[in-house]
């Protein structure tokens, strides 16, 4: 493929000017913030390659060389401070890297269906012939230089080759054909995929050189599908999660059915069960687990899955070892999925037209390629007529959409047990690892002893525990402990006089006897002040970024008020240069470009992934270089000319575009 | 003739000039448009001006249109079984449909058995505290051979890591997920066994059955041994490769299978295959240990791969706790394939395939749970290479653990009602009833359940099989409860009853751990032997 690196720094000066006239601010920015950067500093053991961000955070924090900055280094690519100097009554307890400053209220949003509204389902935009048709070729050429190279190599540079034929009566361990694709066309935009990291992924991720270690970059960060709901390494989550790690170790030792259960296990379930609204709930060490070891134990031989077609590969994972049917129904598509229902209960198990056991739809709250939302009110009111039972993977919409941020079902204003089965992620939205799955008592407790994951799985381990449950509680906010008759707090052991008990009612805060008695969260995360302006400010960066992308012609895919924002690139080619030239800008931006098989062959993409920490300064530089890039790549085929706005009209009404409905 | 020939070419001169012109045209307003540059460079990089190729791709972008434009249909609808049903026979037919409750509750056994689960309150490690009665016991559940739990300096390291690189990674390894951590504790896990490179999964139990089928595809034979755990059948199972089990750890069962392969593909003169022997180095199941030697030296004879998953004898087993490459001294490249768990054998997270840079980079695009799931957090990867480094260097520990093994074997070796089908060396040991008439009534004399299992039972016999499970089942979570109630906590192996394929006999599963001493080791071992008396002995 022909990628070359942008070499004509022309093609790019001539709107660069906007963002360099921030250069002067940031200069006297640093000087009257360079107080509460001493103090601050003071804090961090005074270690020279410690960021220069501003940690006037009242947590103590040791060691945080996240950012290692090089002191010479400028700041005008607004990374490391903000472009605007905040005033002097604004005080943030975030760095700025990994948590944007921004003070503005107004660019607030709440994450909220509209009753009545239709829930748009997925359109498949469809660019220009020519741009369709020059993708087919690019593929073609591509398939056809790998055949012929693969045709050629194996004759004259067999060595290289080797691992790909038959060698001493072993066949070889990955066929050429298996692995085509991935030597062929995958490894030519290798640089846009693995590469490794470090530090703390916020707002900004700083990404290690491959080739050479010791030059680490710091870039702006839209690849994470992280919506970053609590900030990582800093802060009273990981205060909560360091004590948590000095009280319980590294690990429980053992699956939860054989002496891998703590007291912390039974506390956080019980809390996912309460902020999903649910009666009970399990937690497992791993989201891809979660799925693939317990849907086997909701179905088997005799049942129907009804799945959608785009579902999570650990979905399919499951449904595959569980024996049970599937039939896939149309993206997000409730026409199609009636028709399926209506024929498969009509028509029974193939052949004997013996009734179905039992039918379980699965569906995933937010497409995590696509960012669309799944249209539940409907699927509800199919469900009501169709009997079958739902489970939806809510792996990157739970702590993301909705008021409260307690999912789809909030985001809809739905009761949460209407739903069968709620499954989740802790790895997106909680900064933690592992999953979910919530439900009725019954269910949960069948899947507690006949999940695989119950007696062979470890359990998980309390420092992610932990942070699962300081953030939820950071999302839900705290309510405050009735006066209790000890001082002590509440012993877990010691179950508390019940009439002081505070009654539970979704979706609201917390109840204090939830949480482990020696979890203390500072005043704005218990109070749940600091979540809620997480939420809307996600809210507010979602929106505003898909209906930003749409005003400047781009195609995107999904619900505008998905933190997923696709946005359609097609050619393959493109994926490579749009990685590399949004790498290669003054503010270096990381995404995600997603292809085949990830996607259809034709709609490669690049997902972007908002995050509360995210500024809306930050969402005019994304926008501001898309703007660029896609007139030097031709990728704006969305909305007619005439209805496209300018950047600078797009970042000036930002309140008023992001409120838009699509 | 010829006179149509030259009035032919006259007649085409004029439509071969339009053609010309039209692709001028055609030409310039491609490079009007924006983006042509872009293809137009791209195109000439890769078309190295070859005419007859062009018409080829041609061909291929018509087809594959056509392929595409065809909308997927599911093949059953036309099929033969289909049934044309009214509008209304459709409403009437979802009307009557009932579907089975998506769970049966639990039965009142299974119920009893999750009420008395131990829960640890506070830390565990070899002498936790019960969240029931606050008593502090000595744990002989947990799985912490080499007693890593709860070390200082691996919590110092883990918090430090929190703080630089925060709890969860934030994607999937391929997508900005991987950390320099992780990179380091593979190159840890590679250095210390001995291989070219490993790769790192976020969960133990989830690596085999994802290794598997990264490998093994429809088609290619898989030959296992008959007890593999339950991880690796699902592996197996997801993989669709042809499936040969040979006898529980007999290696002469498995070399007859293989031969019988081989006289099988001659017959067929198929295609060569992949072939794979999976089978664990200590069996999660019942403590078995494999022929190391004797298995490497089948596999090269037969010209096999060899996966060998090592969950249970990484960090429990060996000199320095590398496991049964240890053992038996063989260097660990003769193994394709050795997959361990962190969690398990360094009390930390995740599990591992540790092999050649080749199978390495090929899981790295294969692996569904490596693609598809987040990278485990920084502060286990950290955890898990510090747990490498001290054992490692603390060769003691294994010293101690054996002994303790030792001890808790001369104990329960002398116990009558029991059996223990584990190896002398395991620090898991599974104890499991004796079979007596007395547990076994009705059926005396038949053979134990996994053989019995093979002579295709009769429903009646199937039954009795069933009851005498449950019974025996009942038995041993009697002597563990009986145990917890003296403060040695020990578990039942608990199984998915139902799901496994060759059913496990019940046991009990001792994790014995090089972080208690000799005494509290005997001490425990001493209850669950009083126990194991006490409850078997009562049905005499
Ligand atoms: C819908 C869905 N389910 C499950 C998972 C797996 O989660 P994890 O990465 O925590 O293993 C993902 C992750 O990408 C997902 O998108």
């Amino acid at each position: 493929m022909a990628v070359s690196k942008p070499t004509t720094p022309s093609m790019f000066k001539k709107k660069s000017g906007t963002s360099l006239s921030a250069m002067a601010s940031a200069a006297s920015y640093l000087s009257a913030l360079s107080q509460a950067d001493a103090r601050a500093r003071g804090a961090l053991n005074g270690s020279p390659t410690s960021t220069p961000a501003l940690s006037i955070s009242s947590s103590v924090t040791s060691s945080s060389q996240d950012t290692v900055l090089h002191e010479e280094e400028d700041y005008s690519d607004g990374l490391a401070l903000p472009a605007r100097p905040p005033t002097s009554e604004q005080v943030f307890k975030t760095v700025h890297t990994e948590f944007g400053h921004c003070a503005s209220e107004e660019f607030r949003l709440t994450s909220q269906h509209t009753p009545g509204e239709p829930v748009p389902g997925h359109v498949d935009a469809d660019p220009p012939y020519y741009i369709l048709f020059s993708t087919y070729i690019s593929y073609l050429i591509l398939i056809v230089l790998g055949h012929i190279r693969d045709f050629l190599g194996k004759r004259f540079r067999s060595a290289s080759y080797a691992h790909l034929m038959p060698k001493g009566g072993y066949a070889p361990l990955n066929s050429d054909f298996d692995s085509f694709y991935t030597r062929r066309l995958k490894t030519r935009m290798d640089e846009c995929f693995s590469q490794p990291v470090t530090g703390v992924a916020g707002r900004t991720i700083l990404l290690l050189d491959r080739v050479s270690p010791d030059y680490n970059h710091t870039q702006l960060f839209t690849g994470s599908p992280n919506p970053r709901l609590e900030h990582l390494g800093q802060g009273g989550c990981a205060d909560a999660v360091e004590e948590s790690i000095k009280r319980y170790g590294v690990s429980t030792l053992g699956s939860r059915l054989e002496g891998g259960s703590s007291d912390l296990h039974t506390v956080s379930e019980a809390l996912v069960a309460k902020f999903v609204g649910m009666e009970d709930a399990l937690i497992s060490s791993m989201g891809f687990a979660t799925n693939s070891t317990y849907i086997p134990a909701l179905v088997g031989k005799g049942c129907l899955v009804i799945s959608d077609e785009l579902n999570h590969a650990s979905i399919r994972f499951g449904v595959r070892i569980s024996g049970a049917s599937v039939q896939m129904f149309k993206h997000n598509d409730m026409e199609s999925l009636e028709n399926l229902l209506r024929e498969s209960i009509s028509q029974g198990q193939p052949k004997t037209h013996r009734p179905w056991k039992k039918i379980l739809l699965i569906v995933e709250g937010l497409y995590s390629m696509e960012g669309t939302l799944v249209n539940l009110p409907k699927v509800i009111e199919l469900k009501k007529k169709y009997k079958f039972y739902l489970f939806v993977d809510e792996a990157h919409s739970v702590g993301a959409m909705g008021p409260q941020g307690r999912g789809v079902a909030n985001y809809f204003g739905i009761d949460p047990r209407s739903i069968d089965i709620l499954m989740g992620t802790f790895t997106k939205s909680f900064g933690a690892a592992g999953g979910y799955i919530a439900g009725s008592k019954t269910i949960i407790d069948h899947l507690r002893v006949h999940g695989h994951s119950g007696p062979y799985a470890e359990a998980m381990t309390p420092p992610v525990l932990t942070q699962v449950v300081a953030s939820m509680a950071s999302i839900m906010g705290v309510k405050a402990p009735l006066p209790a008759p000890s001082s002590s707090g509440l012993r877990l052991s010691s179950p508390a006089p019940l009439a002081l008990e505070y009654e539970y009612v979704h979706p609201g805060p917390a109840p204090h006897s939830s949480l482990p008695s020696w979890l203390s969260l500072p005043r704005e995360l218990s109070d749940g002040s600091e979540g809620s302006t997480r939420l809307r400010r996600l809210a507010f960066n979602s929106r505003y970024l898909h209906n930003g992308l749409i005003k400047l012609g781009f195609i995107t895919y999904g619900h505008p008020a998905s933190p997923i924002v696709p946005l359609l690139l097609f050619n393959p080619g493109k994926m490579n240069m749009f990685h590399t030239m949004m790498k290669d800008r003054q503010t270096p931006i990381v995404v995600v470009v997603v292809a085949y098989p990830a996607t259809p062959l034709v709609t490669s993409r690049v997902r972007f992934c908002v995050s509360a920490a995210h500024t809306k300064d930050d969402i005019d530089t994304v926008l501001r270089a898309c703007d660029e890039i896609g007139d030097v790549l031709d990728l704006k085929h969305g909305i007619p000319r005439s209805e496209r706005w300018p950047i600078e009209q797009i970042t000036e009404r930002a309140v008023e575009l992001a409120r838009m409905m699509k | 003739m010829d006179a149509a020939t030259l009035s032919s070419s006259t007649t085409l001169e004029p439509l071969f000039a339009i053609m010309a012109q039209a692709l001028n045209t055609l030409e310039s307003t491609f490079h009007k448009l924006p983006g042509s540059a872009v293809i137009q460079r791209y195109v000439r990089s890769s078309h190295q001006n070859d005419p007859g190729r062009t018409l080829l791709e041609l061909l291929l972008v018509i087809f594959a249109i056509r392929t595409l434009l065809q909308s997927r249909t599911r093949a059953d609808r036309k099929g033969s079984h289909f049934i044309k049903f009214e509008e209304k026979e459709i409403n009437e037919l979802v009307e009557e449909w009932v579907p089975e409750p998506l769970a049966q509750p639990l039965t009142p056994n299974e119920q009893a058995d999750l009420g008395v689960l131990p829960i640890i309150s506070g830390p565990n490690g070899p002498r936790p505290k019960l969240l029931a009665t606050g008593k502090t016991a000595l744990n002989l559940a947990s799985l912490n051979f080499a007693g890593l739990a709860g070390n200082e300096h691996i919590k110092q390291l883990a918090i430090e890591t929190l703080r630089k690189y925060g709890l969860g990674s934030c994607g999937p390894p391929g997508f900005y997920g991987t950390l320099d951590v992780h990179m380091d504790l593979e190159r840890d896990i590679a250095d210390f066994l001995g291989t070219e490179a490993s790769i790192l999964y976020s969960q133990g139990f989830s690596t085999v059955s994802s290794v598997i089928p990264a490998f093994c595809k429809r088609g290619d034979i898989i030959v296992a041994d008959r007890s593999v755990n339950f991880a690796i059948q699902k592996g197996i199972q997801i993989s669709r490769s042809a499936i040969r089990y040979y006898d529980h750890n007999d290696l002469n069962s498995l070399e007859e299978v293989l031969q019988q392969v081989e006289k099988e593909r001659k017959k067929r003169r198929g295609p060569l295959t992949r072939r794979f022997i999976i089978t664990e180095g200590i069996f999660a199941r019942d403590g078995t240990m494999s022929d190391l030697p004797k298995l490497i030296e089948l596999k090269y004879k037969y010209k096999y791969r060899l996966i060998l998953d090592e969950s249970y004898s990484f960090g429990a087993v060996g000199r320095t706790g590398r496991g049964l490459t240890e053992i038996y001294n063989v260097p660990a490249s003769k193994v394709d394939m050795i997959l361990g768990s962190c969690a398990i054998g360094l009390a930390a997270g995740g599990g591992f395939c540790a092999g050649s840079q080749i199978v390495v980079d090929h899981q790295r695009i294969n692996g569904p749970s490596f693609v598809f799931s987040a990278a485990m957090p920084g502060l286990l990867a950290v955890s898990a290479s510090e747990g490498i480094n001290i054992i490692r260097s603390t060769p003691s520990i294994f010293e101690t653990l054996q002994e303790n093994v030792r001890a808790a074997r001369s104990i329960l070796d002398k116990v009558d009602f029991i059996t223990i089908p584990s190896h002398p060396a395991s620090p898991m040991i599974h104890i499991s009833v004796k079979h007596t008439p007395l547990v076994q009534p009705a059926s005396a004399g038949l053979l134990s359940p996994a053989s019995a299992a093979l002579i295709s039972p009769t429903k009646h016999a199937k039954d009795q099989m069933r009851q005498e499970y449950e019974a025996e089942e009942r038995l041993l979570q009697e002597i563990a409860e009986e145990c917890l109630s003296q403060n040695v906590i020990v578990t039942r192996a608990k199984t998915l009853k139902g799901q496994e394929h060759n059913e496990p006999k019940p046991s009990i599963k001792l994790a014995l751990t090089a972080a208690l001493t000799k005494k509290e080791t005997e001490k425990a071992v001493g209850v669950v032997k009083a126990a194991c008396v006490k409850v078997l002995g009562r049905r005499r």
